[in-house]
Parts: structure tokens; C-alpha cells; sequence
């Protein structure tokens, strides 16, 4: 009986979760372009539903009922795989992310998460590196110069920046004892692990500023070169999921691990702790801060050339990883 | 200002080579040489004589007189100053070929093969370079006729023909290249000796219009382009044989659409020199200052295309903010924002209307501090650093043997500017600088064309101080006999109607002689060679474009560069297709 | 005067490397842009007038008693009404075109001796909008109005005739005969882009 109950509940939160990420995907779009239009003067969407609320609806009516154009020499299996493989990583990590404290609502206690691993870190970024093979296998199957091009490049720089992520992680494991992104979260009630761990915060942003696909990294955008490099040869939906899987869930989850890691997750930001708001609510606003910081940079910085980006990801980012290492086990040594 | 070489230079060649003829006009100083002397005479005057850079190369053709072609090359001297044009028969249809002594002569004789048929013993890839592999004819020549030799049946023109609305539409049309034939122009171009042959296509969203390049590349490296021009070629010197001075001032401004005003004047100037017309002074003023709004007008753009490609997005839409108000003012003084026919001979189409020099003074004020901020964003900025240092360094050398002109040369160091050499309008009484780089990279364009910005401001203030006082002059010198009256005038006197309805059908009848004369452009030198025989029509214009011949630059540097740097250097090359296919 | 000056390339010391001086001073000019007020007009709900001296569509000016003296010399040899459009044929539009075949006019001879246009053809397909007809016309008839929305979905209806250019003309002369030449005439909704302008 329990067990059916574990299940029924997992599969309940699972797809409330699911259902919710993709409203707030396409409303983080809204929120892209309407950012966009202001910093450039303009107004952005404005027509579609008072100041272009229903704008995100319209997107996906348009793009679902586009013409779905497969040319003929292309690998059939791995071209729909590929898109597939681009967008559910990015979702799988949600599986692991802790949104809040448990709290009861009518004697029913719920945890605002979907499981609570004691190796939650491990598993997301495993699956973080899974979406490398959507881009390998667009660019390969598609047949063609361009997206081939775009694929290899793409995939190089990805390579790079998740090594360069997954050791600036190790400062704030450290520093909990634990890979369990809740205890982490816990083991911030004193101080808020940004302080000691500054080298691996900025290595952190150029890795997701990278890993999503955000200027100054976003060599698959780069249209003046390659046209769209490896999404060139789809259309319609298929072509819909990479943009919404890259720029908006990716970034959106990644931010998410980034604020459970050095900004203390759920809890209050420092003086406002008297506020009556829910700990949910915190963790969202501290999330939406640091996306409208990323949004801030993609439009405002030009782009570095892809050589330029992996000697910056082996050359700088690993060595500042590793010396924050070393920074966070003499804190611990000698401070805490 | 006199640019043309001195009689007593050309006496050395008369010593030197047998049955050599010097004319020497006001407008023009050539020399004849024969067939056999001209390499030799051309390197006598670039190595001895000090004429070292190239600057065209074209052909006339006098049909039914036999030989019928002939080839002029016009060179200039850096150190003198001073320009000279060499003429030659060929006999037999050919010539033998000068890139043994300018490289920049490759492009310039394919495209006299191309248009001519003259053919360029030497040349060591001698191609067409507007049109496609297995065209048969050549289109400049006198007996080929202007709408082209209509032989092909077009089912898709002719479809509904219960629709057609030309007066002279004509089922038949002359010859369109199929696809086939466009395949076999690019496998001949280009053979492919690395790994792949990339085509960075017609139509792409990072040339800056239809220019189709082919890369041989081996990973990410280039290691041979070739460019195919012509899919913009419209034929604006074949038409021009047929229509008056003044008609030809709309095709003028369709060539670089984006600096329309500043073509407008070089041409204008041009032909009042031929004619001997002289604007009064508040024309001259004007046309300065709108000269120097279009070079802003055109640098912006260039500043907004270019960061786009390089990833800045929010640039491209700041610069079109900027851009808006430029166009605000053109159009309400010209009437159209981008192909503003507004300069005539002898001054312009309309004078000022009221209100116009607050509108400018406004934006005088408004427009450094948008400047500060575009250079905020950029200058500094350790990735616009990295895009841009040491990438597609050009030195003199370069600059003397492809005829580079404009912003290019002068960031190699080489202080050419057209503005100082032979000022006209009112470029002699106004202070400014020119800015010249030292290394020679796209950062050095940059750098110069974001000064070249502030430059012109500079310019602008002192012209709108100078109009203020000059408010109750005349805009167009109507008492000269080439010069059409304005409307007022035809309404209220029936001498200028008279004088408007000959001017309009017989055209401004030129005196017979050459003239070639030049104007600085954002983009390079703009010349016009204009041969006349005393008709309304000219009889030939060969249109010098600072485009095509800086574009011809690009191979040359891209050897060894990724895709990524192709980008840069083609936006801080700064081709429009409109003029380098004309 | 000219002078010829160099330009300094700028090096990034070592204190902007480390802590971001460059990215940071380029997205603080952003986040101003952030706070200020869009400048764009909403079209097709908010439209800028063109200025007088606008190349748009063609039209004919009609007989009202506003005619040019040299119109009052040739006036006896045609055949116009009053409301009818001023043009006398003097074929002066098709020569200054550099277009050819873009005008079709022809005019027949009454047995009285006076002329009648019956057909003048402008086919705006190959228009260039370049304006030297105007400056043509020597009886002030052709002119060029504000009207820029002329995209239609058959070839035919690209051509303009004589009646609808009349009519056209017409409608132009009652709402902007009397402006004056400014540069533009309204200030509000060209305020969004261009602030406040000190007019003299």
C-alpha cells in the first residue's frame, strides 16, 4: 500500500512538475523578449493580448502547426532522435532539484520535491552531459556541410565547460560534506557558501553561460557564419524544442543549482528574514535575479571565435577551478 | 587643385620610346603608347617616375574604326601627388596583361574580358567575372543593344496574359542563367584540393548582400577563396550611354544606396567640370554638409552590421536608432530617405526648407554622447579586442598594388583621402582631421571609422554656422547655359521654358574631351571616367568603384583563417554589392 | 585646414582584467537603456505624416483658377474643363524619365483646332520615384503626393490613368496646399525619437 502510494505520488509530482516547466518556459521567453526590447528601446511584443501576455501561446500554436520539412538524405533514426535527446536531460535534472522545506496543508505533509538523493549532484550532472549527444547526433545526421561544422564545434566547447563544471562544484560539496543538494542547502543556515568560494562562482557563470548557449559563448547562433549550424535542417517542432531546451529549461535548471550552491537555496535573503513569504517563493526570486543577469550579459556582450573559447575553458577556467579547491580546503582548515 | 602630371615628366618618355603621343587638357593628360612598349612604358613610369598606385584600368570601344578597342589604365603618385592615364590600342582584340606589375589589375582586365572580349595575354586565370561560364556574348561593346539579344521564351513571365501592364512588354527576354550553367561557373572557379569546399553562399545572412564566396577549407582553416561576383550586376554604364547627364543622376545613387549623397556629388562634380559649371555658394555648403551627414549615415550602418556579426546584438538596433534621425532629416529635405535624386548640375534640385538647420543643430547636440556610449560597450571590451587585433593586417605595399583606397588605406598609414587631395565644394574652407592607423588590422578600422564619425560632426557645425549667414542665396546657377531652370522660373518666363525643353530633349551638350574625376565615398574613391563626343549622351562612363577593388583584397589575407575571422574581415572591408557590381 | 592625426589604440591594464571593468561599464550603458522610454511608433496604429516635398504617389493638378502663367499661354490651344486635369500634352514628363517606356500619352486634335489628352498611362511598376518628372512639367500638373501604400495584388492595377490621378490630385490639394515648407508638421509624434527641439 505504501508503495502504491510512493508511486502514485512520485508520478503525480512528476508530471505537475513537467506541466509547470513548460508554462514557465514559454513565459521566460516572453520575459526574454520583452527584456530585449526595452534594453534596445522597444517596446517587444505588444499586440497578442494586453502587453503581449498571450505572445508565448501564439509561439507554440505557430510553431506546432508549421510544415514539418525532413529532407531526404538524412539519417532518419538519429534525426529524431536528436531532438529528443537535446530536450530531456535538461528536464531529467528537475528530478533531483529541491524546491523548499516539507510543509502540511490540510494534515497532508508535502515535499516540494520529486526525490531527495544523497547523490543528487552526481546525477545532475550526468545528465547535464547526456544532451552533448543531441547536438553530435543533429550535426551528424542532417547531412550536410553547415550543421556539421556547427555540431563538432558545439560539441568541443561542451566538452570543455563541463569539466571546468564539475570541478568548481567540489568547493561547495566540500564544504557540506555531502552530495545531497538539500543538505547543501542546510548546511548554508550560517553563511552562504559564495564567500569562500568566489573563483568557483565566476567559473560557474561562463560554464552556464557556455553550456546554454548565451553570447559571449553562443557560437551555434552565430548566424552571420553559419547560417544556424547544426539545428539548420529542422523545422517545426523538432526545430522549437532545441531553442526552448537550451536557452530557456537548461538555464533555468542550471541557475537553480547555482543558487542551491552558493546562495543558500531556500532561505531568506540576508535582513529580510522577518518577511512573511514561503520558502518557495524566495528560491524563485533568487532563481529569476540570476536569469535576468544572464539575459543581461547575451545581449549586451559580442561573441568570442570557438578556439577562443575552449583555450579559455582549458586554460583558465580549470586552473581557477582547481585553486578554489584549494582556497575552500584551507578555509576549512583553518576557519570552519 | 591640378592633379595631373606635368609636360616636362612626359618629355622623359618621349626620349625614351619611339612614337609616343601626349595630350594634355585641362581635365585629362594622357599618353598613346603602342602595343609592343606598354609594359615597358608602365614600368618605367611606376619604377622611375614614382607612379606606383593603381588606380583603374578600363575600355573604350569606337566601333566601326578599326582597331576598335582601347585600354586605359590611369595611375597615381603618391609622392608627386599628381595622376596619369595611359592609353593603348589593341590591336587584335588583345593586350598583353599588367598584374606582373599590379596585382590589382587581375579583377580590373577579367572584368574588361568579361564586358569587352578583350583578351589579356599573361593573365594567369582569365575568366569572366560578372557574368556566367558559357555566356556567348560581350555586353558592353556598340553592337550589342541595350535590353540584350531577346531569344529565350520565359513560360513564368507569360503566364496570365490577360495581366500585362508594360507598354513594350515583350514575351521573349534575353538570356537568364539556369542552374546548371551557375554549378558549372562555380566547379570551374574553384577545384577542390583540401577537404571540403565550403560555399558561403549567395544568399546568406553574413555577406553583406549577394556576394557568393567559395572557401577551400581543411577543418576550420581556409586555405583558398574565390569570390563570384555579378548577381547584382544591373549594367548602369550600358544604360547611361543612352540617357542625358541628368537622367543618369538617379542610377547613380542605386549603386551604393547606402551613401547615396555622397555618390550624387562625386558624379555631379564630375560633370560640371566637363561642362565648365560652376555652383553658387550656398550649394556648395550644402551639398558638403549633406555629403557629411550620409558618411555618419553609412559609418553607423557599418557599426551595426558589423557588431551584429560579431555577436553584439544590441548595437545593430542603437546605430538604427541613430540612423532614424538621419533619415528624418534627408527626407524632409530631400523627400525620400535612401534614393534621394537631390544634387543636379550646377546646385541642388530644392533649397532648405524651414526649420531644417534647428533639426540639425539638435542633433549635433544629441549625437557625441550616443557615440561615448557605442564606444563604452566596444572599445575597450577584452572580446571585441580578441575578434578584432592582428586579423587582416594590410601594409603599403598592399595599398600601391591593388589601388586600396578609402578607409583601408588609411589604415595602413598611407595618408590618401580625396577630400584633401582635389577638395571640391567646400572642403577647402573647412578644418578637420583624417585619422590614419598605424598597424593596419581591423581594429585600426574601427578605431578610424569611429573617429571619421566625429570628424564629420566637426564639419557639419561649421557648415550650418556658415548657411545661417548665406540664408538669401541662390541654390542653382540658372543663368549658365547647361543648367536646368527651376520650376519658378519655367512657371513665369518663356525663356527658360524654352531652355528646359531643349536641355530635356537634347540633352547638356558636353564639349568633346575626357575627364576623369573622383569623390570620396565612405567606402573608397568613387570615379567617373567620362569620354565625350559632343552629344547630350556621354558617349562612355566607367564608374571606379572603391568597392570592388578593396574587395579584391580578401583572398589574399583570409589564407589561413578560420570562418569566423572571414566574418570580420569582410565587415571591416566593408563591401556594398550594389558597387562592386554596378 | 586638414591635419592628419593617428589613432591610439587602447590597452586594458591588468586591475580591468581581473574584476570585469570592461563588461561591467558596457552593461551598466544597457541597463541605462533599460530605464528610458521606447521611441518607436506603434504602425499601423500610430503613423508619422511625410513632409510636403514627399515622393510619393503621382497625380494631376486640376483647373481651379491656381495655375502658373505659362499655363494661361497654352490654355487657349487645349480643350479642359474646370475639375478636369491640367495636362497639355506637351510630352516634357516622358522625356526628363530615365525610364523609358514608362509613360504612354496621346492626345487627338479636334476639328476646332484644339487638342484633348485622351490617355496618359504611367505604368509605377518601373517608377523610380526619382521626382524628375515634376520638375518637369511645365504647367504645374504632375506632382508627387504622401501616399506610400500602393501594394495591390494584380499587375493591371499598378498602372495609373488619368481619372484616378485627377481625383487623387484633388484630395491632395484640399488637405496640403496651404502648409507651409517645413520640415516636417508634426512635432508630437516625432517627440518620441527626437525629445524636444528648439525651433527658431
Amino acid at each position: 500500500m505504501e508503495l502504491l502510494g510512493t508511486v502514485i505520488g512520485v508520478t503525480v509530482k512528476s508530471l505537475i512538475f513537467i506541466i509547470v516547466m513548460f508554462l514557465a518556459a514559454a513565459y521566460l521567453t516572453l520575459l526574454e523578449r520583452k527584456f530585449a526590447g526595452h534594453v534596445q528601446q522597444r517596446p517587444g511584443p505588444l499586440h497578442v493580448g494586453p502587453h503581449g501576455f498571450l505572445q508565448p501561446i501564439a509561439d507554440a500554436l505557430k510553431v506546432l502547426t508549421k510544415e514539418d520539412l525532413v529532407p531526404d538524405s538524412v539519417d532518419k533514426v538519429l534525426f529524431y532522435m536528436a531532438s529528443l535527446l537535446a530536450f530531456v536531460p535538461a528536464i531529467m535534472i528537475l528530478a533531483v532539484v529541491p524546491f523548499g522545506e516539507p510543509f502540511t496543508i490540510f494534515g497532508l505533509e508535502i515535499k516540494p520535491y520529486v526525490t531527495d538523493l544523497n547523490i543528487a549532484i552526481l546525477l545532475a550532472l550526468a545528465f547535464g552531459s547526456l544532451s552533448i549527444y543531441g547536438v553530435i547526433f543533429a550535426g551528424w545526421a542532417s547531412n550536410s556541410k553547415y550543421p556539421m561544422i556547427g555540431g563538432l564545434r558545439k560539441a568541443a566547447v561542451l566538452i570543455g565547460y563541463e569539466v571546468a563544471l564539475g570541478f568548481a562544484m567540489v568547493g561547495p560539496i566540500m564544504q557540506a560534506g555531502s552530495f545531497s543538494l538539500r543538505e547543501i542547502v542546510e548546511a548554508q543556515s550560517g553563511m552562504w557558501f559564495i564567500i569562500p568560494n568566489i573563483l568557483a562562482f565566476v567559473v560557474i557563470i561562463f560554464a552556464i553561460l557556455a553550456e546554454t548557449g548565451r553570447t559571449p559563448f553562443d557560437v551555434q547562433e552565430a548566424e552571420a557564419e553559419l547560417v544556424g549550424g547544426y539545428v539548420t535542417e529542422y523545422t517545426g517542432m523538432k526545430f522549437g524544442l532545441f531553442p526552448l531546451a537550451e536557452w530557456y529549461i537548461a538555464t533555468f535548471v542550471l541557475s537553480a543549482i547555482a543558487v542551491i550552491l552558493f546562495f543558500g537555496g531556500w532561505q531568506p535573503l540576508p535582513l529580510m528574514g522577518w518577511l512573511p513569504i514561503p520558502d518557495i517563493i524566495w528560491f524563485f526570486i533568487k532563481v529569476f535575479l540570476l536569469f535576468m543577469f544572464f539575459l543581461w550579459v547575451h545581449w549586451t556582450l559580442p561573441r568570442y571565435r570557438v578556439d577562443q573559447i575552449t583555450e579559455l575553458a582549458w586554460k583558465v577556467m580549470l586552473p581557477l577551478a582547481l585553486a578554489n579547491i584549494l582556497v575552500v580546503a584551507l578555509w576549512i582548515i583553518f576557519i570552519g | 587643385m591640378h592633379l595631373w602630371a606635368d609636360l616636362e615628366e612626359l618629355k622623359l618618355l618621349e626620349g625614351k620610346f619611339s612614337d609616343i603621343q601626349i595630350e594634355k587638357t585641362e581635365n585629362f593628360t594622357s599618353i598613346t603608347v603602342k602595343k609592343e612598349d606598354l609594359l615597358n612604358a608602365l614600368g618605367f613610369l611606376k619604377e622611375d617616375l614614382g607612379y606606383k598606385m593603381f588606380i583603374d584600368l578600363t575600355a573604350v570601344d569606337y566601333y566601326p574604326q578599326e582597331p576598335r578597342f582601347l585600354c586605359v589604365y590611369i595611375l597615381f603618385s603618391p609622392d608627386k601627388k599628381k595622376r596619369i592615364a595611359v592609353k593603348c590600342w589593341a590591336e587584335n582584340d588583345s593586350v598583353p596583361s599588367v598584374i606582373s606589375l599590379w596585382k590589382g589589375a587581375k579583377w580590373a582586365e577579367r572584368e574588361v574580358y568579361d564586358l569587352f572580349g578583350i583578351k589579356f595575354e599573361g593573365h594567369n586565370n582569365l575568366v569572366r567575372m560578372f557574368l556566367w561560364e558559357g555566356y556567348k556574348y560581350h555586353p558592353l561593346r556598340k553592337d550589342f543593344p541595350k535590353e540584350g539579344i531577346q531569344e529565350v521564351y520565359l513560360p513564368s513571365l507569360n503566364l496570365r496574359p490577360e495581366e500585362i501592364p508594360a507598354h513594350n512588354y515583350s514575351p521573349y527576354h534575353t538570356y537568364v542563367p539556369t542552374m546548371e550553367e551557375l554549378e558549372k561557373t562555380q566547379k570551374s572557379r574553384m577545384e577542390k584540393r583540401s577537404q571540403i569546399v565550403l560555399n558561403w553562399g549567395p544568399l546568406h545572412p553574413g555577406t553583406h548582400g549577394t556576394i557568393w564566396f567559395l572557401f577551400d577549407m581543411e577543418g576550420e582553416t581556409i586555405k583558398n577563396c574565390e569570390i563570384i561576383l555579378g548577381q547584382l550586376h544591373r549594367g548602369i554604364e550600358k544604360l547611361a550611354e543612352d540617357l542625358t547627364y541628368t537622367q543618369i543622376i538617379p542610377y547613380t545613387d542605386r549603386m551604393d544606396y547606402i551613401s547615396a549623397l555622397c555618390s550624387q556629388v562625386a558624379y555631379v562634380n564630375t560633370v560640371e567640370k566637363l561642362l565648365g559649371v560652376e555652383p553658387p555658394e550656398k550649394a556648395k555648403w550644402i551639398r558638403t554638409m549633406m555629403c557629411e551627414l550620409q558618411r555618419i549615415n553609412s559609418h553607423l550602418l557599418w557599426l551595426g552590421t558589423y557588431a551584429l556579426d560579431l555577436g553584439a546584438l544590441t548595437i545593430f538596433l542603437y546605430a538604427f536608432r541613430e540612423r532614424e534621425k538621419i533619415m528624418d532629416i534627408i527626407e524632409g529635405i530631400a523627400g525620400i530617405r535612401l534614393n534621394s535624386t537631390y544634387i543636379r548640375i550646377g546646385g541642388l534640385s530644392k533649397d532648405l526648407p524651414e526649420g531644417a538647420l534647428d533639426v540639425i543643430k539638435h542633433f549635433l547636440q544629441d549625437f557625441p554622447e550616443k557615440l561615448d556610449e557605442y564606444e563604452t560597450i566596444l572599445t575597450k571590451n577584452r572580446i571585441w579586442l580578441r575578434r578584432n587585433l592582428n586579423i587582416g593586417i594590410v601594409n603599403k605595399e598592399q595599398v600601391y598594388q591593388y589601388g586600396l583606397t578609402g578607409v583601408v588605406a588609411r589604415s595602413a598609414g598611407v595618408p590618401y583621402d580625396i577630400r584633401m587631395l582635389q577638395p571640391t565644394d567646400a572642403y577647402d574652407k573647412v578644418d578637420f582631421d583624417i585619422p590614419l592607423g598605424r598597424v593596419g588590422d581591423c581594429y585600426d578600422r574601427y578605431l578610424i571609422r569611429m573617429e571619421e564619425m566625429r570628424q564629420s560632426l566637426r564639419i557639419i557645425e561649421q557648415c550650418v554656422e556658415k548657411i545661417e549667414k548665406l540664408k538669401d542665396d541662390k541654390h542653382i546657377s540658372t543663368e549658365n547655359p547647361y543648367v536646368l531652370p527651376t520650376l519658378d522660373e519655367v512657371f513665369n518666363s518663356i525663356e527658360s521654358m524654352v531652355k528646359d525643353f531643349n536641355l530635356r530633349i537634347y540633352g547638356e551638350q558636353a564639349p568633346e574631351g575626357e575627364i576623369y574625376m573622383s569623390g570620396e565615398n565612405p567606402r573608397g574613391e568613387l570615379g567617373f571616367y567620362i569620354v565625350s563626343k559632343g552629344d547630350g549622351k556621354p558617349y562612355r562612363i566607367k564608374i571606379r568603384s572603391g568597392a570592388f577593388y578593396n574587395l579584391q583584397i580578401f583572398p589574399e589575407l583570409i589564407k589561413g583563417r578560420t570562418v569566423a575571422d572571414a566574418v570580420a574581415l569582410l565587415g571591416s572591408l566593408d563591401p556594398v554589392v550594389g558597387e562592386t557590381d554596378r | 585646414m586638414v591635419k592628419i592625426k593617428y589613432v591610439e589604440r587602447p590597452e586594458l591594464t591588468n586591475r580591468e582584467r581581473i574584476f570585469f571593468v570592461d563588461f561591467i561599464k558596457g552593461m551598466r550603458v544597457t541597463f541605462r537603456n533599460l530605464l528610458r522610454k521606447t521611441v518607436t511608433t506603434a504602425f499601423p496604429f500610430e503613423k508619422l505624416t511625410p513632409p510636403k516635398r514627399f515622393r510619393g504617389t503621382h497625380a494631376h493638378r486640376v483647373k481651379n483658377g491656381k495655375e502658373p502663367p505659362s499655363f494661361k499661354v497654352i490654355e487657349k490651344f487645349m480643350d479642359i474643363d474646370t475639375g478636369e486635369s491640367r495636362c497639355v500634352a506637351c510630352y516634357m514628363c516622358m522625356q526628363a524619365c530615365p525610364v523609358p517606356f514608362l509613360f504612354n500619352i496621346e492626345a487627338v486634335q479636334l476639328p476646332d483646332g484644339r487638342k484633348k489628352v485622351v490617355r496618359f498611362d504611367m505604368n509605377l511598376l518601373n517608377c523610380m520615384y526619382c521626382g524628375l518628372c515634376t520638375e518637369a512639367c511645365p504647367v504645374d500638373c504632375l506632382i508627387m503626393t504622401d501616399i506610400y501604400e500602393t501594394a495591390s495584388y494584380h499587375r493591371a492595377s499598378c498602372v495609373l490613368h488619368i481619372d484616378d490621378m485627377a481625383k487623387r490630385g484633388i484630395d491632395f490639394d484640399r488637405r496640403r496646399y496651404d502648409e507651409p515648407d517645413r520640415i516636417w508638421i508634426d512635432d508630437d509624434q516625432r517627440s518620441k525619437l527626437w525629445g524636444q527641439i528648439k525651433w527658431s
